[in-house]
C-alpha cells in the first residue's frame, strides 16, 4: 500500500477506535436502563 | 384506566442492536466505498466525518429523543407538538413503506444469487465474468425495454420475496424484545461474513491495487461541491433517519435511560463498518483490474451494480473457493439487508399505526407484511428494476431528505431544540451543548436541503437513468405529493384511544 493509503488507515481507525473506547466507557455514568 | 405501558426491548444492548442493525445496510457495502473512490478518498473521508459530527449524529439524537420524550412513533411525537404537524410524522410512514416494499426484493436478489454461487450460473473465468452483466439483466430480471411493459413476474424472485415477507412477519409480531434478540445476530454475523470476505479478498492478486485507490487522498477535492453532496448524502442515507423508524425505536426506550451515548455509538458503529466494508470491496475491485486489465473506472461501481455484476465478476475469476465466497457474500448481504427490512417495516409502519388505531400486534404486522409481498410484485416484474429506480428516488431521496429537512425545523423551532437538549441530558451518560441546539434548527436542515437540491439538478441525474424517468419526472411527483395527501389524510382520522400493552 502507498503510504498515503496506510496514513488514511492509521488516522481513519484511531478516529473510529477512540471515539467508541470514549462511548462504552461512559455507558452506566447517566442514564438509567429500564424495561 | 390502567397505567400505559409501551414495548420495551429487554436490555440496552438490544436496543443497540437493532438500532446498529437498522443503520448498518446494503448501502454500507455497496455505496460508500464507490463514493469514497469516486470522491477523492482520504479527502472524502474527512467531509464524511464531518457530516457524521454536525448531521447524522445530531439527527440520530433528534429521532432518539423525541421518540422516548413523547413514548410515540413518528405521527404521534408531531401530533404531541401540535396536531396541526401530525402530518408531517406519517409522510417519513409512506416514504419507509415504499422503500421496504423494493428493499424486501433486493434481499430477494440476493437469496437468488446465494443459490446461483453455489454452481457459478452466470459462467465461470472470462466467460462468467463477461456474462455477470447478461445473466442479472436477462436471466434474472428479464429486462422489458421500460416501465411501461411490465411483463411477466419472475417466479423465482417472487417466492424468495415471499420467503422474505414470512421471515420478517415471523421477526416482528411478538414486538420489539424479539426484534432486538434477532438483531443481536443479523449485526454480528454480516461483520463476521465482512471479515471472512476481507480475508479473501486480500488473498488476491491485485488486491493491495484496489485499497490504494480507495483511500489514497485527492485533497484538491475539498473544494469540489460534489465531494460535499456525496458526504452529505451518504450520511442522510445510512443512519437510517428520516423513514419515521428512530422515533420509535427510541420511543420503546424507558425515560430514564441514555439517549446522546446511544446515539453516538450507534453513528461510529455503523460509519466504521461502512469504512471496513470498502476494504472488503476494493480488494476485489483491485483483483479484477488486475486479471481483467482494465483500469478501476470500469470496475468501482456502486448500487445494484456492484452487488450483482461486479462481484459476480470477481466470483468468477477466482482461482479458489470461487462458490464458497459467492455464497458467503450474498448471505452477508440477506443478513445486512434484513435488519433493515425489519427496521422500515416495524419501527417505521407497524408501530406508528398502532399508535393511531390500537391496532393488535399480530394483525397489523400480518396485513402490513401481506401489502408489501403485493405492492413489491411490481419489482418482480420485468420492468421492475425500472419502478425501483423511480421509487426509490422519490422516497430515498426526495422523501428522506424533505422530511428529515421539515422535521428538524419543527422539532427546532416549534417545540424547541434547547427543551429537547434538557429533557435527553437529563438521563444521558454524558451531556450535549448548546451546539446541539443550532445543529437542528439550522445545520441538519441546511445540510439535508443543499443534498436535495444540489442533488436534484445533478447532470447525472437530470439527464440520464430511470427508466427514461428523469429527476423530476411526474411519476415521481405524483409519489411525493400522492404520499402527502395521504398523510393530511391520516391526520384527520380518529385516533383511538390506547389501551394497556401488556409487556410479556
Amino acid at each position: 500500500m502507498t503510504t498515503a493509503a496506510i496514513i488514511t488507515t492509521i488516522v481513519m481507525s484511531l478516529v473510529f477506535i477512540v471515539g467508541l473506547v470514549f462511548c462504552f466507557t461512559r455507558i452506566g455514568k447517566g442514564g438509567k436502563w429500564e424495561d | 384506566m390502567a397505567e400505559l405501558t409501551r414495548e420495551r426491548w429487554g436490555g440496552r444492548s438490544f436496543f443497540l442492536f437493532a438500532a446498529m442493525g437498522s443503520a448498518i445496510g446494503l448501502g454500507n457495502v455497496w455505496r460508500f466505498p464507490a463514493l469514497t473512490y469516486e470522491y477523492g478518498g482520504g479527502a472524502f473521508l474527512i467531509a464524511w466525518i464531518i457530516g457524521l459530527i454536525i448531521l447524522g449524529i445530531p439527527w440520530m439524537m433528534m429521532e432518539f429523543g423525541m421518540g422516548r420524550l413523547f413514548q410515540k412513533g413518528a405521527p404521534g411525537v408531531f401530533e404531541s407538538i401540535g396536531k396541526k404537524w401530525e402530518w408531517l410524522g406519517w409522510w417519513p410512514v409512506f416514504v419507509a413503506f415504499l422503500i421496504v416494499s423494493y428493499y424486501a426484493v433486493v434481499i430477494s436478489w440476493s437469496l437468488n444469487y446465494a443459490v446461483d454461487s453455489a454452481t457459478l450460473a452466470w459462467g465461470t473465468g472470462e466467460a462468467g465474468a463477461t456474462g455477470a452483466a447478461g445473466y442479472f439483466f436477462g436471466d434474472v430480471l428479464n429486462l422489458s425495454e421500460g416501465p411501461s411493459v411490465l411483463g411477466g413476474l419472475q417466479w423465482p424472485v417472487v417466492g424468495a420475496l415471499a420467503g422474505v415477507w414470512v421471515v420478517l412477519f415471523f421477526i416482528m409480531f411478538k414486538g420489539a424484545r424479539v426484534i432486538g434478540k434477532v438483531a443481536a445476530w443479523t449485526v454480528i454475523i454480516p461483520w463476521a461474513l465482512l471479515i471472512v470476505l476481507l480475508i479473501r479478498g486480500l488473498t488476491l492478486p491485485g488486491a493491495v491495487d484496489g485499497l490504494n485507490y480507495y483511500l489514497a487522498p485527492d485533497w484538491g477535492a475539498l473544494t469540489n461541491p460534489d465531494l460535499w453532496f456525496g458526504a452529505f448524502s451518504q450520511i442522510a442515507f445510512t443512519l437510517s433517519l428520516g423513514m419515521a423508524g428512530m422515533f420509535a425505536y427510541g420511543s420503546f426506550v424507558a425515560k430514564k435511560a441514555d439517549i446522546n451515548n446511544n446515539a453516538f455509538i450507534t453513528s461510529f458503529t455503523n460509519c466504521a463498518t461502512s469504512f471496513f466494508a470498502g476494504f472488503a470491496v476494493f480488494s476485489i475491485v483491485g483483483f479484477i483490474m488486475q486479471s481483467l486489465s482494465v483500469p478501476v473506472g470500469d470496475v468501482s461501481a456502486s448500487g445494484l451494480g456492484l452487488a450483482f455484476i461486479t462481484y459476480p465478476t470477481a466470483i468468477s475469476m477466482m482461482p479458489a473457493l470461487a462458490a464458497v465466497t459467492g455464497v458467503i457474500f450474498f448471505i452477508c448481504f440477506f443478513f445486512l439487508g434484513i435488519d433493515s427490512a425489519f427496521f422500515l417495516t416495524y419501527g417505521g409502519v407497524i408501530a406508528p399505526l398502532r399508535d393511531k388505531f390500537n391496532w393488535g400486534r399480530a394483525k397489523v404486522t400480518a396485513v402490513i407484511c401481506a401489502i408489501g409481498l403485493v405492492v413489491g410484485l411490481l419489482y418482480t416484474t420485468q420492468a421492475g428494476l425500472y419502478w425501483l429506480d423511480i421509487v426509490d428516488r422519490a422516497t430515498a431521496f426526495y422523501g428522506l431528505l424533505i422530511t428529515g429537512a421539515l422535521a428538524c425545523i419543527v422539532v427546532g423551532w416549534f417545540y424547541g431544540a434547547g427543551k429537547l437538549r434538557e429533557h435527553i441530558n437529563s438521563t444521558s451518560d454524558f451531556k450535549v451543548g448548546a451546539w446541539f441546539d443550532w445543529m437542528i434548527k439550522i445545520v441538519v436542515p441546511a445540510g439535508l436541503l443543499f443534498v436535495v437540491i444540489y442533488g436534484g439538478f445533478k447532470e447525472d441525474v437530470t439527464s440520464a437513468g430511470y427508466g427514461g424517468y428523469y429527476a423530476w419526472s411526474w411519476p415521481i411527483w405524483a409519489i411525493l405529493v400522492g404520499t402527502l395527501l395521504f398523510s393530511f389524510w391520516l391526520q384527520a382520522a380518529k385516533t383511538r384511544a390506547p389501551q394497556e400493552v401488556k409487556l410479556k
